[in-house]
């Protein structure tokens, strides 16, 4: 009984992404059929051609790598020393700061987005990639802390103690023990600020504006075209493409995945 | 910790100021600039002239007497409470099924969970407008196979107020269960045997077992989830927007989507700063609650 309740789910919640796979997977005549096939009858990846020839394709890629990497850099770089901060030491006004790193991920995404793109106007950096880049650190910074935080917090304060009896100064002990002892903390820490700046839309269809400046998202939500009709096969497999490497990253940090949510990490 | 560390130790400081540089930067001057910007008349010409007005409350007064506003966040509250209702309830029966399941399901579910949490909300949302699509959608081709609703393969569920309720509800329902299972299932193992063993040598059906015991032990997790819940779908935008557009009309525009609406469809930036501060600041008072509760639950900030 209980397995059956089970299988229903599992065929219920799976549903959606299978019908995604099915249909990039149709040749095009199979994807609109008034009777739907429920599994490629002639399987085939032309859809997955048809998205990647796209001519934004290559441009809004590169666009997409470039202002991920560099978010998920600044983040981790930045990140990992205010964690240490907030973590190793006690100091007045931590206890502020931290409630302040929490609260500003509950933010309602307009909040941030109407001041920044009236700062980027009149700054004239719309439309350029450090606008994003300061728009995703803005979003990521916070979590990442918080996340990296957790992960030096577990750190025995022995583990300094005995560090500092060789000799060790402040300095010494953070880069050569803590750090090393923290990696597993940056990684699961730069695959969250991974996940949130590639999935980011909002963000960039407000202000890229220019179809060679759209990053993934912006490109992907682009198929849909109301006057001619969306191409649902390609839009499925461009789908399948964009959605791969974040199921991927998810299911490795399986173990992390409800202590980053709670930080505001990744949003259902 | 690190007691050992001097008082005077300046380390702190400077391991905190590049982040803290760049945060006040990103974050805390554009919420100064947005309360700021609710308070002029920047709009659309502002944009290219950098001349705005500083028109005192007046954002404020035309919001409150704005019957969109209240619509919008009467609108906004009550789904957000349909889709609060509808995750968590869900979400409580997946956890608990999770628990007397063998291991092989119990995999496979756990799995199944996180592939559809994985999915990336713009994805999803352009699935859901596949899965709904009138004319060739699988969803109208099964309920016309149901023979409940008559002919119901050109159904056109974004065109139909009561309709994209229900496919944006489904699909933030789905992408929000994992999460709330996982977390649940997560306290609920941790719920001692002993406890359940002694409620059930007393006769207490496995419904009642779980109401008085197991639920006790869940509830400070349950409250978290909830008021996180709240929060986000609260400020669910990209699956509205994507979906529905916040149409037919503005049927489904909750606060993100009038917002949005107002300040990047029609420019007005100053009312949509107005309406975004009035936003933040009832959700502020949710973001307290939760904040107190991570911290009673033992999170040591």
């Amino acid at each position: 009984m209980k397995n059956a309740v089970a299988a229903v789910f599992c065929l219920v919640w799976l549903f959606p992404v299978y019908w995604m796979v099915n249909t990039a997977l149709k040749p095009r005549p199979e994807v609109m059929t008034p009777t739907p096939h429920f599994w490629p009858h002639e399987p085939t990846l032309n859809n997955f051609t048809a998205a990647v020839t796209q001519p934004q394709f290559l441009t809004d890629l590169r666009n997409s790598v470039v202002v991920v990497a560099a978010t998920v850099l600044a983040s981790i770089v930045l990140g990992i020393f205010a964690a240490a901060a907030l973590s190793r030491f006690r100091f007045r006004g931590r206890r502020a700061i931290m409630v302040v790193i929490l609260a500003v991920q509950m933010l309602p995404a307009t909040a941030m987005l109407i001041p920044l793109f009236t700062m980027f106007n009149s700054l004239d950096l719309l439309g350029t990639y450090l606008a994003l880049i300061l728009a995703y650190v803005a979003t990521v910074l916070p979590f990442s802390i918080w996340v990296m935080r957790g992960f030096f917090v577990a750190i025995p304060a022995e583990v300094e103690e005995a560090a500092q009896i060789d000799g060790a100064g402040t300095w010494r002990i953070l880069v050569s023990v803590l750090f090393p002892l923290v990696a597993p903390g940056v990684i699961a820490t730069g695959i969250f600020a991974f996940i949130a700046a590639w999935n980011d839309y909002l963000i960039a269809y407000t202000f890229m504006q220019d179809e060679s400046r759209y990053t993934l998202p912006v490109w992907l939500a682009s198929f849909t075209n109301p006057h001619t009709g969306t191409d649902f096969g390609a839009q499925m497999a461009a789908s399948v493409l964009f959605s791969v490497p974040v199921i991927v990253f998810f299911l490795l940090i399986q173990r992390n995945l409800v202590a980053g949510m709670s930080a505001g990490a990744v949003k259902g | 910790m690190t007691a050992r560390l001097d008082r005077r130790d300046l380390a702190p400081l400077w391991l905190l100021s590049p982040a803290g540089l760049v945060l006040a930067v990103v974050t805390l001057a554009p919420i100064g600039f947005l309360v700021f910007t609710s308070f002029t008349s920047y709009n659309q010409r502002t944009l290219f002239t950098g001349v705005y007005t500083f028109v005192g409350a007046d954002q404020y007064a035309k919001l409150l007497a704005s019957p969109a506003f209240w619509a919008s966040l009467v609108r906004t509250v009550l789904f957000t409470a349909a889709m609060v209702a509808g995750s968590v309830l869900i979400g409580m029966g997946v956890s608990h099924l999770l628990t007397r399941l063998g291991r092989a399901w119990r995999h496979t579910v756990t799995v199944v969970l996180i592939v559809a949490w994985a999915m990336p909300n713009v994805a999803s949302s352009l699935v859901w407008n596949w899965l709904f699509q009138p004319g060739y959608g699988v969803a109208n081709w099964m309920l016309a196979q149901l023979r409940i609703f008559g002919d119901t393969t050109s159904l056109n569920w974004a065109q139909d107020p009561a309709l994209a309720y229900v496919s944006i509800w489904l699909l933030i329902v789905w992408q929000a269960v994992p999460f709330i299972a996982l977390t649940l299932y997560a306290a609920e193992t941790q719920v001692p045997h002993e406890y359940k063993e002694a409620a059930r040598l007393d006769g207490a059906s496995e419904f009642a077992v779980y109401r008085i015991v197991v639920l006790n032990f869940l509830r400070p997790t349950l409250l978290l989830v909830t008021i996180l819940s709240v929060i986000w779908d609260y400020n669910v935008f990209n699956q509205i927007w994507l979906i529905s557009r916040g149409g037919p009309g503005d049927a489904t525009s909750t606060l993100g989507v009038y917002t949005y609406k107002t300040a990047f469809v029609g420019f007005q930036i100053g009312h949509g700063a107005a309406i975004s501060v009035v936003t933040t600041v009832l959700l502020l008072a949710l973001t307290a609650v939760y904040i107190r509760n991570l911290l009673r639950a033992g999170e040591d900030l």
